[in-house]
């Protein structure tokens, strides 16, 4: 069954994440802020990460994928840079249509929208996975 | 210029015009009580506390001088050590000539010249200065009209930017809980937390469309505030306005085809290049696109075109939907307007869609135009100066 971590700081967004996730098979792990979710990537060596944007800080998300993808061979998570990771956003129709992943800017591999549409979820959960095995 | 070179240039040239010593302006309260010198041309100033600290006023009644040249006449001193009305007069001088700063029948203050010699002023000077006061005193009038409007003008930007700024933050707290809301409704109606029965779902179903409504309505109002308030906006430049429509266009077709319209695009080859944010143009044109979307019933044509006409960047976005009625029109780009056949036909609509477009469309110096017949379709035209060497 794969594992999928979710940083999230909202407990009702969780529950969101985890009925979608649970009732298609995966397993869940959450985790309230971008530290704990940090120490959780190695204690459970996900097949995928939901990150959330705004965590303990407002940019929490996005320096922890930061962390995740540091090229430094030496970075204490250089064994974990292959997990995906989904990205959980809040912005809405117009600057989605120009915002995607970039390896510059965000190295996160793909975007979901808030509120999340649990077939969209899906879908990219699963491209996600097969895509990084 | 300022109200203190206005004043240097009357003392001055009243000095010069009449030859003589010296020259004062003072200037009366808004009560008409008080008086204060405000310039002074050829006297030491600190004969008249002018500089050393702000001058002190005085009162109207006590310089009678002053007194009856602010009854609208002007006042010749023929030797200030023979006439009581001269007790206060500065210095040695010895001739005083008095004139009322009138605007329109009220007087604003007094202009006076000083000389060091008796009998030096006439009759002839006094309809000199007062010639001259009466330029002086429109010039003072304009200037302290153009002090308060700027004063207002200050206040009334800041209420703005700070009711946009309250609208920002409240709707940014409003749509967290409305996301995760609908989030949880989503999951339920995949039937994730068990399976639904048909009056359960039913119901779930009329829940999730009222928090996706209140969704768009609170995204319609964040785009208005951070319209509204410069701060929060992008930086506005030169943008290309082929691109913002293109994106519009592919993210309104796939909505055009499921619903099947015909929905097509006519471009000039030209680079439109306008002033704008393209968060804002992009906004403009989702707008109308997915307006002419929700009202063209399925089978209807949509036909978008972006051209240059004579100088200037045009879009017209023409559908062949439900057309506005005649009594929309003086209504439609109101906040939370919206026609009676247009809410009769979706009840999603929050109203603040047109009202977006046109203060976008404002704020880029733009210029946009409505033709519509109900029942046979609407065309909105959005102008934009173009740049030119960008």
């Amino acid at each position: 069954m794969p594992k999928i971590l979710a940083i999230e700081d909202d407990p009702d967004m969780l529950l969101a994440l985890r009925m979608s996730l649970e009732a298609n098979g995966y397993e869940m792990v959450a985790a309230t802020t971008a530290r704990e979710g940090l120490r959780k990537v190695k204690e459970v060596e996900p097949d995928l990460i939901i990150l959330d944007v705004m965590l303990e800080t407002t940019t929490a998300g996005f320096q922890a994928s930061l962390q995740l993808r540091n090229p430094d061979p030496e970075s204490e998570y250089a064994a974990y840079r292959h997990i995906p990771i989904l990205m959980l956003t809040a912005i809405h129709t117009t600057t989605s249509l120009r915002l995607g992943p970039n390896e510059a800017y965000l190295p996160v591999d793909d975007f979901v929208d808030k509120p999340v549409d649990p077939d969209v979820l899906l879908e990219k959960v699963r491209t996600l996975i097969e895509r990084s095995y | 210029m300022d109200l203190e070179q206005v004043l240097a240039c009357l003392t001055d040239g009243a000095r010069q015009v009449l030859q003589a010593d010296a020259a004062t302006v003072c200037l009366l309260d808004e009560g008409g009580a008080h008086l204060t010198v405000a310039a002074v041309s050829g006297l030491p100033a600190a004969l008249l506390r002018v500089g050393a600290g702000s001058p002190r006023p005085y009162m109207v009644e006590h310089s009678p001088l002053n007194g009856e040249a602010l009854t609208g006449q002007p006042v010749i001193v023929a030797d200030t050590r023979a006439d009581p009305r001269a007790a206060n007069v500065p210095g040695d001088y010895r001739s005083v000539l008095c004139v009322p700063l009138m605007h329109e029948d009220d007087p604003v203050g007094t202009l006076h010249v000083y000389a060091a010699v008796p009998q030096r002023f006439d009759e002839e000077d006094a309809v000199l200065l007062m010639s001259l006061a009466g330029l002086g005193a429109v010039a003072i009038a304009a200037i302290r009209l153009v002090l308060s409007l700027s004063k207002q003008l200050t206040a009334m930007k800041a209420l703005e930017a700070s009711k946009a700024h309250f609208i920002h933050v409240a709707t940014h707290e409003l749509r967290s809980p409305v996301a995760v809301a609908q989030s949880l409704m989503r999951g339920v109606l995949k039937g994730y937390a068990g399976e639904l029965a048909d009056e359960q779902a039913e119901l779930f179903n009329r829940i999730n469309r009222r928090l996706n409504f209140l969704e768009s309505l609170i995204n319609d109002l964040l785009d208005l505030a951070a319209g509204k308030a410069p701060e929060l906006a992008e930086e506005e430049g030169p943008v290309l306005l082929n691109a913002s429509v293109g994106r519009a266009m592919l993210f309104l077709q796939p909505r055009a085809e499921e619903k099947g319209l015909d929905m097509t695009l006519q471009s000039h080859r030209d680079r439109l290049i306008v002033w704008g944010t393209e968060d804002g143009l992009d906004r403009i044109f989702v707008n109308l696109m997915s307006n002419a979307v929700k009202y063209t019933p399925s089978g209807g044509a949509i036909t978008v075109s972006v051209r240059r006409v004579e100088g200037q960047a045009q879009v017209e976005v023409t559908d062949t939907g439900i057309g506005i009625p005649e009594e929309a029109f003086s209504h439609m780009f109101e906040e939370f307007y919206r026609a009676p056949n247009a809410k009769a036909m979706d009840e999603v609509g929050t109203g603040l869609g047109l009202a977006i477009v046109k203060d976008l469309v404002d704020r880029y110096s733009g210029h946009i135009e409505v033709e519509s017949k109900v029942g046979q379709g609407s065309t909105f035209t959005v102008t934009f100066p173009t740049l030119v060497g960008w």
